[in-house]
């Protein structure tokens, strides 16, 4: 029970054709669309490239090995939603829904997720959003100087 | 006008166009509304309802409609994350802030909208609900304290971001009862606090999965930041130009 996620590594042969939500609509320009990214093995540590043996049952795809990893079943407002991750190294290479709703109103309910490198701004601002601030770190904040401009 | 106080531990600016009639009382009723859920729902109170029910002083059926609510919603978050959020861990006595926050100060916005205010932002502790913007609302770096990593643009809603920069691993994953790691930073936008709080916090508990599961729920907008740094958005999440 430590190991929350059920952990499926499944040969690569056994993905295929792995089937890519709404790949029709590639309208990305610079940013990377990824149809469901990120779940991700509750093993996270070792999902990197040095991951001790996390390619279980790679088979023979050219050289690089694949680990597909199904995330939990969601119970979602529109009905159970299951993720499975194919990873080539670090790089997420495919993702599928295991289970979605299966009512076509709701296939927007499986999100589309634009993925962008975390960048540092600073902008003329009324309002920080940002984890519970305390009221002795509140001095030093963003916010505080927001308020006290006045 | 602009007002600070310090409530339940955390600050909270109101600031609200000058010209709206009564906006001192307004905010006044606000402030009091929070002081007063302060004392009613926090577990650090010994006195506090939330306090009294967990020593089996006050039965369930004997709370307030109000706390009935709260954990009421509560109950329907952990449903929906499969148990990773959870107010009840093992171990540890009843401790629904997670909910509370989120839920008052929606309440204080609604009752500074009932007191006629139509342009104002409120932050608490870095949880905003904004009324007749265009509001600028930037979310924390998860790295550097003095830096955003995303301005939005909010015209009437809320925003959440839940994080461990502030208070460490302070957010348990319920499935697991160990603090949650996967994630750094997760900022939901929703039209209420309510749901964008303890959506955020939900996700944050659940990890990287989290971010597809808010994406999922009706009116949420994500932005997430995963421990390799790397950024989710929504499609419809309102960055400003």
């Amino acid at each position: 029970m430590k190991r929350a996620l059920p952990v499926l590594a499944l040969s690569v042969a056994a993905l295929i054709p792995v089937w890519r939500y709404a790949p029709s609509a590639e309208t990305s320009s610079s940013s990377t669309e990824v149809a469901a990214p990120a779940s991700t093995p509750s093993a996270a540590p070792s999902s990197g490239s040095s991951g001790s043996g996390s390619s279980d049952s790679g088979s023979s795809d050219a050289g690089t090995s694949n680990l597909v990893v199904a995330g939990s079943t969601l119970n979602t407002e529109k009905g159970p939603v299951q993720v499975e991750v194919t990873f080539t190294g670090d790089e997420i290479s495919s993702v599928r829904m295991l289970q979605q709703p299966n009512h076509p109103q709701t296939e927007a309910a499986v999100p589309k997720l634009i993925e962008a490198t975390l960048e540092a701004q600073s902008a003329d601002i009324d309002a920080v959003s940002g984890a519970t601030i305390t009221s002795e770190g509140y001095v030093k904040s963003l916010q505080a100087a927001i308020d006290a401009k006045g | 006008m602009r007002r600070v106080e310090h409530i339940m531990g955390f600050p909270i600016s109101v600031r609200m166009d000058e010209r709206e009639g009564d906006a001192a009382e307004a905010a006044d009723r606000a402030f009091d509304w929070l002081r007063e859920v302060d004392e009613r729902f926090s577990p650090f109170k010994p006195g506090s309802e939330v306090s009294r029910l967990d020593r089996g002083e006050l039965e369930l059926d004997e709370v307030s409609p109000e706390l009935a609510e709260i954990l009421d919603l509560c109950e329907r978050y952990r449903v929906a994350t499969g148990g990773a959020f959870d107010v009840r861990l093992p171990g540890r006595g009843l401790d629904p802030c997670a909910m509370v926050k989120g839920w008052a100060v929606q309440r204080a916005a609604d009752l500074l909208t009932a007191t006629g205010a139509s342009r104002f932002c409120l932050n608490a502790g870095g949880d905003v609900v904004a009324t007749g913007g265009p509001w600028r609302v930037g979310v924390r770096h998860p790295e550097q304290a003095d830096k955003l990593c995303t301005v939005l643009d909010v015209t009437d809603g809320a925003v959440a971001t839940s994080a461990r920069y502030e208070r460490g691993d302070h957010i348990i994953d319920g499935r697991t009862g160990r603090p949650a790691t996967g994630l750094l930073s997760v900022t939901v936008v929703s039209p209420s606090l309510t749901e964008a709080d303890a959506t955020a916090t939900a996700a944050f508990a659940m990890g990287p999965e989290g971010i597809v599961w808010a994406a999922a729920r009706e009116d949420c907008e994500v932005f997430a930041v995963d421990a390799e740094r790397k950024v989710f958005r929504t499609a419809g999440f309102p960055v400003a130009a």
